[in-house]
């Protein structure tokens, strides 16, 4: 069994090495956009079961969303979305014999944590605008900007952690058990891994839109405090 | 511990294409979907409102012609039944003058037989009675009667006009001198007796008539001089009949 701190390249692409992780990753994506395209293509009035799931989902995750930062979900959408079912994908697929997760290796989760990262800034800059969102570190005072500068850093980073271990650790123990035991003993822990893998993805996407929703909720904030003194 | 940085970007690029990907192939159609389907339900709701709105208005209308149509029924009933009662007093109205005038019409017609009815038994009782008097007066037809009847004859005859006797007597047919039975032996008096009153002497002939019961007359063509139980009873019986 491989080191999950190593990523071992495939074959390179020019200068980019492709790990077990990447390939696994385009397989996942082009299962979910070919099942995605499969579940839209025929989209009616009058929903079919499948139609009235796929639209159950979406409903649920703009509730979340809704409920979470209080703004129109349309916006946030397809990223929250798209990261839940890529990750849920990507934990699952440990389930598969010989399939290596892409989210127990070190880069994708510091891809998604990156991605996350940007995005608070991108939602944020898009909310206040660039001056607006750079004054939100100096909430409440300007004391506060490197503190609130580490803290945008480290709840990324936590992020990433926090899957990478979950996920890894998972993967490890299962690999462990399975050299020791035979083929049927790890099943329990498989089961295990499933609902682990589901509620590494939930934490990830619902931090995420907690992040967003702060750095939009910042921004509203201050930009009806300032249309009210306006108004005053 | 290493960190693939090359993988970590690819990695974040795969992701962001995801993305962008099932944004267009699966988070709007699916979202457009769900909105299409609410402003469809919403249509739908709206139209059922206006339906239900429509539906009402035409529930108020209809109340509404109900409750005319009920004030419309009991005025035409109250119409109908003042028609009614108008019509049924100017029938009994009728009706009664009708038979008003068929009881009037009836008494009339009452009276009117019973004044024929009565005049019919006077006449009959005059009848009988003249009948009887009749065959009364046949019992009293003797030579008494018969001079008497002769000096009512004679009486008559000297009262008789001047214009009258000279149309008697220039008649070209004999006198007829009628009696209830032929005259035996008092034919000559009674011939002197006339030809005295008369001032002439025509030609006298004796008739019987037993109709006339009993008396004298005398007959020509164009005259006639009643003097006769008969000719009495049958004045008492027209001027009984024209009483009547």
């Amino acid at each position: 069994m491989n080191s999950p701190l190593e990523s071992e390249a495939l074959f390179e692409l020019g200068p980019i090495p492709v790990t077990q992780a990447i390939l696994t990753t385009w397989v996942i994506m082009v299962l979910l956009v070919f099942g995605a395209y499969m579940l839209t293509r025929r989209l009616t009035l009058r929903p079919t079961r499948w139609q009235a799931a796929i639209e159950l989902i979406v409903a649920t995750l703009d509730t979340q969303i809704a409920e979470t930062t209080g703004a129109r979900p349309a916006p946030y959408r397809a990223f929250i979305g798209t990261l839940f079912i890529f990750i849920l994908a990507a934990n699952w697929s440990s389930l598969l014999p010989g399939v290596e997760p892409p989210t127990a290796q070190l880069e994708t989760d510091a891809a998604l944590a990156l991605l996350v990262f940007v995005s608070v800034i991108w939602f944020g800059v898009r909310g206040d605008g660039v001056s607006g969102y750079l004054k939100s570190f100096a909430a409440p005072n300007p004391l506060m900007i490197p503190l609130n500068i580490l803290q945008s850093l480290t709840r990324v980073f936590s992020m990433f952690v926090r899957l990478f271990g979950n996920v890894m650790s998972g993967v490890f123990v299962i690999g462990i058990v399975a050299s020791l035991a035979g083929l049927l003993v790890p099943i329990p822990l498989m089961a295990l891994d499933l609902l682990t893998g589901l509620v590494q993805a939930y934490i990830f996407a619902v931090l995420a839109m907690v992040f967003i929703a702060s750095t939009v909720a910042d921004g509203t904030s201050k930009q009806s405090l300032t249309e009210n003194q306006k108004e005053t | 511990m290493t960190i693939d940085f090359w993988g970590l970007g690819l990695q974040a690029v795969n992701v962001l294409i995801l993305v962008w990907i099932l944004s267009r192939v699966f988070w709007r159609p699916v979202a457009a979907s769900i909105t299409r389907r609410q402003e469809a339900a919403q249509k739908m709701i709206g139209s059922a409102q206006a339906m239900r709105e429509k539906a009402d208005a035409a529930y108020a209308e209809v109340t509404e012609a109900r409750a005319n149509i009920k004030a419309e029924r009991v005025a035409l009933l109250e119409t109908a039944k003042a028609e009614a009662e108008a019509s049924a007093k100017a029938t009994l109205a009728n009706a009664q003058a009708r038979a008003e005038e068929m009881r009037k019409a009836a008494e009339e017609s009452i009276h009117k037989q019973t004044l024929s009815a009565q005049k019919a038994h006077a006449a009959h009782a005059s009848e009988l009675s003249l009948k009887i008097a009749g065959k009364l007066l046949e019992h009293l037809n003797g030579p008494t009667a018969q001079s008497a009847f002769l000096a009512q004859l004679v009486d008559a005859i000297t009262r008789m006009s001047d214009v009258d006797r000279a149309a008697l007597l220039s008649s070209q047919s004999t006198i007829e001198v009628v009696a209830p039975e032929n005259i035996g032996t008092d034919r000559d008096a009674i011939v002197k007796a006339i030809h005295k009153a008369l001032g002439a002497e025509p030609e006298l002939e004796f008739v019987a008539d037993p109709a006339l019961i009993g008396g004298l007359e005398l007959r020509s063509t164009h005259f006639v001089l009643r003097n006769s139980w008969q000719a009495d009873l049958t004045q008492v019986q027209k001027a009984v009949t024209d009483a009547a």
